[in-house]
């Protein structure tokens, strides 16, 4: 008897714990304004956003990618920003001239206050600088500044000189490792900030879920147009179908990076509207061109014209996206619109394989990290090589085993992607092909020549856009035709919005404002 | 029983040193290196040596475990998260709340699932409902979650809208998580209970309870229950611990922020202090619930009690 | 086992009882029919693994594909059935890697007891600790994706259950009149250990790779479904169901199918242990 009532409370114990955890977590959700499941028709104020990943860090000087920028987008602001077009327009800077060909002088907004209260300086201004050129993470972006030329005129005016002549400057300076942090905060928050991130962008970080989601609030003070609305909460919803769904089911307000897959049924679905932009982003196919047989440009050509780069686009991106004539999207500047593509023509792809003396082709490996889509485009590779008996083997690293081999050139052909951010042709082309850049610094196909090497540099120092501007052609033309890279595609932004969102748009670097939408 | 409770605690300290040692060295032996991945696809040979440096990743292995070891020890310290610099034991406790959650209502399901159907099919053995619920259980054990959280999205979120298909905020959005973690435990414990009931009711002293003329009822549920639930318990126990560490699928099915997700994600980023006090948190959680079965275990059944002492 | 005389009598008869057990046939006729598709792929399989064609992407059973066709135009079942050797391969050798090193660590700790006993049984501690798809997922990303290091990665997972049973059926025959006998006419203890206490606990062992077999297919399905283990075009079952996600919606067949190969598997594996069970231990059976 006793025996049976101690099994009793036990089973209860088991049971009663149960559901206290599960309650637990319950009364920890309710007091937030968190309802995802919220479709009240009345005027909302919060807006809810899915993206594939939580944010890293919200600390804009430790962390480069994508999911942490969007956020910070939202908190932080830079001296000069860059509008959907690309064009450069005041942020934290009214106004900025040239003094001479090293330096810029800017002339900084008055009445900005961060959200700690605290207003923002020239001062905040040499702290971020020098902050961010220590950053091992993002120190190359803002790498051309000299540090000790940052000179305070006075509260509103700042001078920024660069070690050599650096004509992207500006664009650098646009992006978001460039936001302006606050001093105090930075030093009050220590080894924490990055979770307790201060800016002076019209929202504030409320509350971060680790995984879940990040709850943005209103910044009171902000200085420019007050949004309309008060709340963002940005959800993590890794899986593509899963954000679709919680798009389709009015979970969510905004899905970003709506899967290809999912796109024609976001498309038709009448509650919901797609958004579709091209993005600055592309896709390559690289060779090793330190490495037999890739040191010879016909067998770098001749797989150029074996691979059957539409039919691939079709059945990997479904449509999205366009096929990629040069290393630059169109939408970046001084992008060549002009390159001759290989075409599809394995007649072709024989002869030159035959001059190169290998009509018997080769083995060799294609590399991809875990993409989807890359994964897929090397499939087909390898499938579409055997007509000029390349027989290839296909082989998925980890990234960072992915990005230790090739930087250390083990690889023979592998598939990467880059996004020109800055929308400059500098950031597209120089760390891709400059031989300075060789390996981890991001010319993995060990490819150069002296003529491109000397324009990618030229490009780089010359102020005059006209003259940048042919350099960054003849160099466009040179890598076409030397075929370090099969160029592969040109990507797209592509968002699905509930149809009562208003005022969103898309930004051609993936981070998107989200303080000008509203509700309808 | 105090002493034997302290012998297994005392073991536990070569073992989590073990766990420590083994996590340790096979992650400094991964290929990708942590400050590679920081830095992306363009990070200059310097930039990935001055981070490697303020990361302490380029000293020698004996240097670096000694400094983990001594920092665990002396200083209850885990270090930082490489990505986030958050504090390891923040990054883990912050999530653990929510995977806990899940394992807890995955055995719910499967207590509530499993020990009735068990006890009514012993009770009618060779039964058509017998057979049906243990081929099902079979099917149960037999089905890789991952393809049952996918098959239920398909059909309850996509095709029938019932149920959200993500996240873990509303108790709706909890159902088809825990259904699917707690399916295969379920057809565990109920095979379990099954079988331990069966043998318990050919124990003698349930026959002299059935000769005295005691309703069919009163013997399966004061008798036989009380004794054929003990090794059931010991199965719930396993199962919760290993639900626990083993979500790591239907957290990311079901787009759930746990521990596991943390973990696989930690594992790709090679983020390895969270890895490693990942996995040390996992194993001592896990170990711990062992070490409750057992007292439990001895708590309930004397006869294991004795042996203890 | 055939060569001793005297062995040959109690195996029969777990065939015997094996045979009557109407389960255990549909298991293990089953896992025939899979062997025999493993072996026979070539032949079957309407189509090979890889023949792509892009412009029949994303079919729906027809009759010339019975399965449909997946992303890139496959033929899914050619695509299943080359599949049953990927994972019967994986199956059997990372159970096998298992089994050889459990029971060797398990036989010596059994046998010379004491402080290797010790020390072997604190490490399967540590083995047993770490969530077993944490451990096989650190595995992986050690060595490496592919066929080989995935058997590695699930089978050091299960080495702790496989020492446990040999250890303690060592334990329990160590002290027995025939190896005392053994020993007393000279026998080394390698001798002992291989003749006389391994196939003393062949019964436990086999019951446990049935199932083990069945767990480590499920694991290395697990490690490819999220993104670890095989090179494509491997058509692995578990990378097929992980690539089929994505089409989820509008193609649930290229997920549904390889999925169910796998449950059907890990059904006859198991329907297939749980009557081995009953054979080799027939107090269980009433």
């Amino acid at each position: 008897m006793i025996k049976n009532k101690k099994i009793l409370v036990l089973l209860s114990l088991v049971l009663v714990f149960s559901l206290f955890v599960v309650g637990c977590g319950k009364t920890e959700d309710t007091p937030g304004t968190d309802q995802p499941a919220d479709k009240a028709p009345e005027v909302r104020d919060t807006l809810i956003v899915g993206q594939g990943a939580d944010a890293k860090i919200l600390d804009p000087h430790a962390t480069n990618d994508q999911p942490s920028s969007r956020v910070m987008k939202q908190i932080y602001e830079t001296l000069i920003t860059q509008n959907e077009q690309m064009e450069l327009e005041p942020g934290l800077a009214v106004s900025w001239e040239k003094v001479d060909d090293l330096t810029f002088e800017f002339k900084l907004r008055q009445g900005v206050k961060f959200h700690n209260g605290e207003e923002f300086k020239a001062s905040d201004v040499k702290f971020t600088l020098l902050r961010a050129v220590e950053s091992p993470t993002i120190g190359h972006i803002v790498g051309a500044i000299d540090p000790e030329s940052i000179e305070i005129i006075d509260d509103y005016t700042i001078r920024i000189s660069t070690k050599n002549p650096f004509a992207p400057l500006l664009a650098h300076l646009a992006h978001g490792a460039s936001s302006m942090l606050n001093e105090k905060a930075v030093a009050e928050g220590g080894d924490d900030y990055g979770q307790n991130p201060v800016g002076t962008g019209p929202f504030k970080l409320y509350e971060w879920k680790s995984g879940d989601s990040i709850e943005l609030v209103r910044f009171e003070d902000f200085h420019g147009a007050q949004p309309k609305i008060e709340r963002i909460i940005m959800r993590n919803i890794p899986e593509g179908t899963n954000r679709a769904i919680e798009l389709e089911t009015g979970a969510i307000d905004i899905a970003f990076d709506i899967a290809p897959t999912d796109v024609n049924r976001i498309d038709e679905n009448k509650e919901l509207t797609l958004v579709r932009d091209p993005n600055l982003s592309t896709a390559y196919i690289g060779f090793n061109a330190a490495k037999k047989p890739y040191d010879d440009v016909r067998v770098r050509q001749a797989i150029n014209y074996a691979i059957d780069m539409d039919s691939i686009i079709e059945a990997v991106y479904l449509g999205i996206g366009e096929p990629a004539i040069g290393p630059l999207g169109a939408n970046v500047w001084a992008s060549h619109r002009g390159l001759t593509p290989y075409g599809f023509d394995v007649d072709k792809a024989k002869e030159l394989m035959k001059e190169a003396g290998l009509e018997d082709g080769f083995k060799t490996t294609i590399w991809t990290n875990e993409n989807q889509q890359r994964m897929d485009i090397a499939e087909i590779v390898q499938n579409q090589l055997k007509a000029i008996n390349i027989e290839t083997e296909v082989k998925v690293l980890e990234w960072g085993s992915y990005l230790d081999g090739t930087a250390a050139g083990e690889h023979d052909m592998f598939i990467l992607g880059w996004t020109t951010v800055t929308g400059d042709p500098d950031y597209g082309l120089y760390p891709l092909f400059h031989s300075e850049q060789y390996g981890s610094a991001g010319n993995r196909t060990f490819w150069s020549t002296p003529r491109s090497d000397e324009l990618l540099t030229l490009g780089r120092t010359t102020a005059d856009p006209e003259k940048r501007k042919e350099y960054y052609m003849e160099a466009q033309e040179i890598i076409r035709d030397e075929a370090p890279w099969v160029f592969t595609w040109n990507g797209e932004n592509v968002s699905g919005t509930r149809n009562n969102v208003r005022g969103f748009m898309q930004h051609p670097a993936g981070h998107h404002k989200l303080f000008t939408v509203y509700f309808e | 029983m105090h002493k034997y409770i302290l012998r297994r605690l005392l073991l536990l300290i070569p073992v989590m040193l073990g766990v420590a040692f083994i996590v340790f060295t096979m992650m400094y032996f991964t290929p990708g290196d942590p400050a590679a991945i920081m830095l992306g696809e363009a990070a200059s040979e310097h930039d990935v040596e001055r981070l490697r440096e303020e990361m302490g990743l380029d000293r020698p292995f004996i240097v670096q475990f000694s400094t983990y070891i001594k920092n665990l020890v002396v200083h209850q310290d885990i270090g930082r998260s490489y990505q986030s610099k958050k504090p390891v034991v923040t990054a883990i406790l912050e999530r653990f709340p929510t995977t806990l959650k899940l394992a807890a209502l995955g055995v719910l399901v499967a207590v509530l699932l499993g020990i009735p159907t068990g006890i009514i099919s012993a009770t009618k053995q060779y039964s058509i409902f017998d057979s049906a619920s243990m081929v099902a259980a079979l099917l149960g054990v037999s089905m890789p979650n991952f393809w049952q959280g996918l098959m239920s999205i398909i059909v309850f979120s996509v095709w029938l809208g019932w149920l959200p298909s993500s996240g873990f905020s509303t108790p709706m959005h909890m159902i088809l998580p825990a259904l699917t973690i707690g399916t295969s435990s379920a057809a565990i414990i109920t095979r379990m209970t099954r079988s331990s009931m069966l043998e318990v009711i050919r124990q003698d002293y349930i026959r002299t309870a059935r000769a005295k003329g005691q309703k069919e009822f009163i013997v399966i549920t004061r008798h036989a229950l009380k004794n054929a639930l003990i090794p059931v318990l010991t199965v719930v126990g396993l199962q919760f611990g290993y639900l626990l560490g083993g979500a790591v699928l239907t957290e990311t099915i079901f787009s759930i922020p746990g521990v596991g997700r943390l973990m696989v994600d930690a594992i790709k980023q090679r983020d390895f202090p969270i890895v490693q006090g990942g996995v040390l948190f996992l194993a001592i959680t896990f170990s711990f619930m062992n070490l409750l079965i057992d007292i439990l275990y001895a708590f309930v059944d004397p006869r294991i009690k004795s042996q203890y002492k | 086992m055939n060569k001793q005389g005297q062995k040959r009598g109690p195996w029969r008869e777990v065939w015997r009882r094996l045979k009557q057990n109407k389960a255990a046939m549909v298991g293990l006729a089953i896992i025939l029919i899979l062997v025999f598709s493993a072996i026979f792929a070539d032949f079957i399989a309407p189509y090979g693994y890889d023949d792509q064609d892009l412009k029949a992407r994303l079919q729906g059973p027809s009759m010339q594909h019975f399965l449909g066709t997946d992303n890139f135009g496959r033929d899914i079942l050619s695509r299943i059935i080359y599949g049953s050797r990927v994972s019967l391969q994986v199956g059997f050798i990372a159970v096998g890697i298992a089994i050889a090193v459990g029971g060797t660590l398990g036989a010596i700790s059994g046998y010379y007891g004491k402080r290797l006993d010790n020390v072997i049984m604190r490490l399967m501690d540590v083995l047993l600790a770490i969530p077993g798809i944490l451990l096989a997922i650190s595995i992986v990303a050690a060595l490496g994706s592919g066929l080989q290091n995935v058997m590695i990665a699930v089978g050091i997972g299960s080495i702790p259950g496989y020492a446990r049973i040999v250890r303690s059926s060592v334990l329990t025959i160590r002290e027995q009149e025939f190896i005392e006998a053994a020993r007393a006419v000279g026998a080394s203890d390698f001798r002992i250990i291989t003749k006389h206490i391994i196939p003393n606990a062949l019964a436990p062992i086999i019951v446990q790779s049935t199932l083990g077999v069945a767990g480590a297919i499920l694991s290395a399905a697990g490690l490819s479904f999220i993104g670890l283990g095989f090179q494509p075009p491997t058509p692995e079952w578990g990378a097929m169901l992980s690539t089929g996600r994505n089409f989820i919606r509008d193609h649930w067949h290229m997920t549904a199918f390889p999925g169910l190969a796998i449950m059907i598997t890990i059904f006859g594996l198991n329907l297939l242990g749980d009557g081995l069970r009953d054979a080799l231990d027939p107090r269980l059976k009433n």
